[in-house]
C-alpha cells in the first residue's frame, strides 16, 4: 500500500518539490495563456489545466497513485452528483418555455451583450 | 505507559488459540478511507456548487465574463500560490513526522498555519476592495430593482463568487483550527511517527482544500482573461490597495 512504503526520505523529499515546481508552472501557464494562445477556447484550456493540476495533488500530494479501491469511491460519487444534476436540470431545461420571462442574457455576440439584463 | 498507548486485544477461538484482534489504532487504510468518505461529502458539496455555476455561466456567458474580468486576478493568484507551497509545506510535515523528525514536522505544520493566514488576510484585502467598489452581498448593486443594480448574470456571478470563496475560506479556517489541535496532540505524544493517522488525514484535508481553489481560480477569475474588459487590472489593483484604508465610498 502507498501509504505505508516509507522509502527514502531524500527521494519523496525531491518528488514532493519536483510536483511543487510542476504546479508552479501550470500556473504560469494559467496567467499567460488568455494573452497568448488558444484564447477563444480560454475556460476550455484553463479548465483542462486545472484538471491536470488537480491529478498531481490527487496522485502525489493525496497519495492515491495506486489507491484504485478509493479512486473508486471518488469515481462514483461525482457520476451520482453528475446523474442527479443532469436529470433535475435536464428536466427543467427540457420544459423550459417562458423564455421572455426568463433572466437569461444575451449571447456575446450581441452588441451590448455585457449590460444585458431583462 | 500513557492512556492512549496501543494494547493490542486478543480474541480467543473455540479450539484456544490466541490472535490479534486489528485495532483502530494500527488501522492506516480504515482511518484513511473513513476520511476519505468524509471529504466525499466536501466533493459533493462543492461539485453542486461548480456544476450550478456552470449551468448558469451557460444562461448568463456575456455577464458572467464581464463579472470576471472586473475580479484582481492579481490578488487571486498570489492566494494561488500561497496555496499551492502551503500544500508542500504540510505534505512535507507529514513526510517528517513519518521518517521520526517531529520538530521538523512542527515547523511545518507552523509554517502551513502562517500561509493559512497569510490566504486570509489576502483574501480579506480583495472583498475589502470589492466592498470600497460597492459589489458585496446585501449592497444595491447585487440587488435586483434599483437604479445600482448590475445585470441579474452578474448578480448570480457575484452571489456565487462571494458564497464558494466565503465557503472555502471557512475551510482554510477549520485547517488551522484541526492543524493547531494536530500541534497540541503531537506535543502531549499522542501523535508519533509511529501513529501519525491523524496528521495524515490532516494533510489530506489541506490538500482538499487546495484542489478545491485549483477550479475555484480559473472559473471565477480567469474566466473574463484576455477580454476587452479585462484591460489595466494591475494599474487599478495597485491604486485601489493604496487607497484601500481610506475608502469607504459605495458606488
Amino acid at each position: 500500500m502507498s501509504t505505508t512504503n516509507l522509502g527514502s526520505y531524500k527521494e519523496a523529499q525531491s518528488g514532493y518539490i519536483k510536483i511543487l515546481v510542476g504546479l508552479l508552472v501550470l500556473t504560469t501557464v494559467t496567467f499567460v495563456q488568455p494573452h497568448m494562445f488558444l484564447t477563444d477556447m480560454n475556460l476550455g484550456i484553463q479548465l483542462f489545466i486545472g484538471v491536470v493540476k488537480a491529478y498531481l495533488i490527487l496522485a502525489y500530494y493525496m497519495h492515491l497513485k495506486g489507491e484504485t479501491q478509493i479512486i473508486w469511491f471518488a469515481g462514483f460519487s461525482l457520476f451520482i452528483v453528475a446523474v442527479f444534476f443532469i436529470i433535475v436540470i435536464g428536466f427543467d431545461v427540457a420544459n423550459f418555455q417562458y423564455m421572455d420571462e426568463s433572466h437569461i442574457t444575451q449571447h456575446m455576440d450581441a452588441p451590448h451583450a455585457s449590460h444585458a439584463t431583462h | 505507559m500513557s492512556s492512549h498507548a496501543y494494547v493490542a486485544e486478543i480474541a480467543t477461538d473455540r479450539d484456544g488459540n490466541e490472535h490479534v484482534v486489528q485495532g483502530w489504532q494500527d488501522d492506516m487504510y480504515g482511518a484513511k478511507l473513513g476520511f476519505w468518505l468524509f471529504m466525499f461529502t466536501e466533493v459533493l458539496m462543492f461539485g453542486a456548487m461548480f456544476m450550478t455555476l456552470t449551468y448558469y455561466m451557460m444562461l448568463h456567458e456575456a455577464d458572467f465574463v464581464h463579472a470576471s474580468a472586473s475580479l484582481n486576478r492579481y490578488l487571486g493568484g498570489f492566494n494561488t500560490v500561497v496555496l499551492l507551497i502551503s500544500a508542500l509545506t504540510m505534505g512535507l510535515g507529514l513526510l517528517k513526522m513519518r521518517h521520526g523528525d517531529i520538530k521538523g514536522a512542527k515547523t511545518m505544520i507552523w509554517a502551513t498555519i502562517v500561509l493559512a493566514f497569510l490566504f486570509l488576510g489576502v483574501k480579506g484585502v480583495e472583498w475589502s476592495l470589492e466592498y470600497s467598489h460597492g459589489v458585496f452581498l446585501g449592497l444595491d448593486a447585487l440587488q435586483p430593482g434599483n437604479e445600482h443594480s448590475k445585470p441579474f448574470g452578474q448578480i448570480l456571478f457575484f452571489g456565487m463568487y462571494f458564497t464558494m470563496t466565503g465557503i472555502h475560506g471557512v475551510h482554510i479556517l477549520g485547517g488551522i483550527g484541526i492543524m493547531l489541535w494536530l500541534l497540541k496532540r503531537i506535543n502531549s505524544g499522542k501523535v508519533t511517527p509511529e501513529h501519525h493517522i491523524l496528521h495524515f488525514n490532516i494533510a489530506l484535508y489541506w490538500d482538499l482544500v487546495h484542489l478545491i481553489w485549483v477550479f475555484v481560480f480559473p472559473f471565477y477569475y480567469m474566466m473574463g482573461a484576455g477580454t476587452e474588459m479585462d484591460t489595466a487590472t494591475l494599474s487599478s489593483t495597485i491604486e485601489a490597495i493604496s487607497h484601500l484604508g481610506g475608502s469607504n465610498e459605495h458606488h
